[in-house]
């Protein structure tokens, strides 16, 4: 297992590197300016001598492959440079913006887990059911949606309908329910899915019909052999999902009027605020490659025959 | 295949529910009654009428033929968009699969990297470099997906090519050309038609996504997306301008969504998206 992290990790290096270069690469296919826009914000009537200074300063007249180095060099000290509109260290307002997007996904995550193993264990359990039926039909719809459509329409239930939510107040950190809430359903729907459709497939097997002719009764012969059996592919779903939300919170936050790192990106892609799409895209990138990586170790963790299957890929 | 489609009822559900939106799109101008660009503002948030059945909104405009116009935005960019992606991902994941070596490597290095990164990330920064409006969105909706899909065909052309029966055609003396073209990808045909309807699904999604956040297609046009982009403001006042667009996405989304999966339970090819 220690041999695999490791040939794992060293992978990540490359990846890693890639994410670099493609960050770059991204930033640098902009067809504007970035030391001329910069220059133009503070003033209109800037001369060519001035922008050509504030290239210099800023280092955009230095080849391209030296531009690379130099600001990797400073990102892996978690230096991205300033904002171009503020003026402020990018680190710093990234740093102010994340807090609001991790408790945003901890509580959707903590929302998806308690969804999703009840529910998908009671579809299993009564298969063809009612409730199984109307749990596929609900899932199928969650789905379905789109994340900032259902956004409005919690909204407006919690506020205007139930009348519970202050509507001038959301944007503050204890108003964390109902973005969560507009977050976790279609994720959750999906997992609902998938891990029911992983069980069923689990049922039908030798050792479960084994179990069962020993005498152990249903609700034990679900949790203990089924759904046991069933998580890894969840598991490997949800790491990649947990990078998913914490990436693309841009439109929740957005409809939410959420202070977090997606409403940042999304206010720095309209502004073409170059230092700090560049810091957003690799910091994303490495959560993502980390959250992938974390969910094969815990994979790992709960069933060793998936160290085996990669041994024998080798 | 076309047999067992049609008795399948969520298969049947599905293809009626797409139908009806083909249809909307096709014949949006027939449909209706008003022009979907110009209203007039003295007619701003009227109740439905004759004239407009489902009222008018903050300028003027007649929701009705807003909303069947919007069924030519979703479908008739997304379409192109699952046509070009579905290429793409189609020659390089049977030539990394069929080939394997060092093409392959190469190619699932670049998958591999632009794996790390979510979709909608790539497209917003993507946008963010190409400028925003309709060019940016499609290129980077293409970008952004291509990989996904050339993983999951390029795992199915590796099941493929060790069965019997390639081993058996290429006894026969048949070229890599004709067993990659004639053998492989009629096996792999079902698999590729299940992408296919479960992305578009994905992708209206995508399209409405950046149009709401006014990223992508011109918030003036009549596109499902940048009308509840729009409309936000109202949310209070008249949460129907909202409700209305947003149906109707649901309602294309599901169609696509039943089909695929319909599709998928009658081939029989795993079960997950991402699955491999």
């Amino acid at each position: 297992m220690i041999f695999y992290i490791k040939k794992r990790l060293f992978s990540l290096i490359f990846v890693l590197i890639g994410v670099t270069v493609f960050s770059f690469i991204l930033s640098n296919i902009a067809p504007i300016d970035p030391s001329e826009a910069y220059v133009r914000r503070k003033n209109v009537s800037a001369s060519e001598e001035q922008i050509e200074a504030m290239r210099k300063e800023m280092g955009f007249d230095l080849p391209i492959h030296k531009q690379y180095f130099i600001w990797v060099g400073n990102a892996v000290k978690g230096d991205f440079g300033e904002s171009y509109t503020t003026g402020v260290p990018v680190i710093k307002e990234i740093a102010h913006a994340f807090p609001y997007t991790l408790k945003l996904v901890g509580v959707a995550l903590l929302i998806i887990i308690i969804l999703v193993i009840p529910i998908s264990m009671l579809c299993v359990r009564y298969k063809n059911s009612f409730f199984d039926n109307f749990i596929r039909i609900i899932t199928l719809i969650g789905i379905s949606t789109s994340n900032f459509w259902l956004g409005f329409i919690v909204l407006y239930f919690f506020a205007v309908v139930l009348n519970v939510v202050n509507v001038l107040s959301y944007g503050k950190m204890e108003n964390v329910l109902l973005p969560a809430i507009t977050f976790a359903i279609p994720i959750a729907a999906f997992n609902i899915r998938v891990l029911r459709a992983n069980m069923l497939e689990n049922v039908n097997k030798d050792h479960i019909i084994y179990a069962k002719a020993r005498g152990i009764p249903n609700r034990i012969l679900i949790y203990k052999h089924v759904f046991k059996n069933s998580l890894p592919p969840v598991i490997t779903l949800f790491g990649q999902t947990v990078g998913y939300m914490i990436a693309g919170t841009a439109i929740i936050e957005n409809v939410f009027s959420w202070p977090g790192l997606g409403n940042y990106a999304l206010k720095a892609i309209i502004d073409r605020n170059l230092p700090a799409i560049n810091a957003f895209v690799l910091i994303m990138g490495v959560v993502f490659v980390i959250c992938n990586l974390l969910a094969d170790i815990l994979n790992m963790y709960i069933n060793p025959l998936t160290l085996k299957k990669m041994e024998n890929y080798k | 295949m076309i047999k067992k489609i049609v008795h399948n009822r969520q298969a049947v559900i599905g293809l009626i529910l797409i139908s009806v939106v083909l249809f909307t799109a096709i014949f949006s101008p027939i449909l209706v009654f008003n022009d979907p660009l110009k209203g007039r503002l003295e007619n701003r948030f009227l109740d439905s009428s004759s004239e407009y059945p489902l009222g008018t909104d903050q300028l003027g405009r007649c929701i009705y033929s807003r909303l069947i116009f919007g069924a030519r935005y979703s479908i008739g960019i997304a379409l192109p968009i699952l046509l070009v992606t579905m290429i793409i991902s189609f020659i390089i994941g049977i030539v990394s699969g069929f080939y394997g070596g060092l093409i392959d490597r190469i190619l699932i290095g670049i998958c591999d990297i632009a794996m790390a990164f979510p979709p909608i990330m790539i497209v917003l920064v993507l946008i963010g470099a190409l400028g925003q409006g309709m060019e940016g969105l499609v290129i980077s909706i293409i970008i952004s997906i291509w990989v996904w899909n050339a993983k999951i065909i390029r795992s199915a052309v590796i099941v493929e090519k060790n069965k019997n029966y390639i081993i058996a055609a290429r006894i026969d003396g048949s070229s890599n050309l004709k067993i990659m073209f004639k053998h492989i990808t009629p096996n792999v045909a079902s698999q590729i038609l299940v992408l296919m309807s479960l992305g578009v699904g994905d992708i209206i999604i995508m399209i409405s996504s950046f149009s709401f956040l006014g990223l992508g297609v011109d918030s003036t046009l009549p596109e499902w997306g940048a009308m509840v982009g729009v409309a936000k403001k109202y949310i209070y006042s008249r949460p129907h301008l909202i409700v209305y667009p947003g149906f109707c996405i649901l309602f294309t989304v599901i169609g696509f969504n039943l089909l695929g999966e319909a599709i998928r339970d009658i081939c029989d090819c795993g079960y997950g998206e991402h699955n491999e």
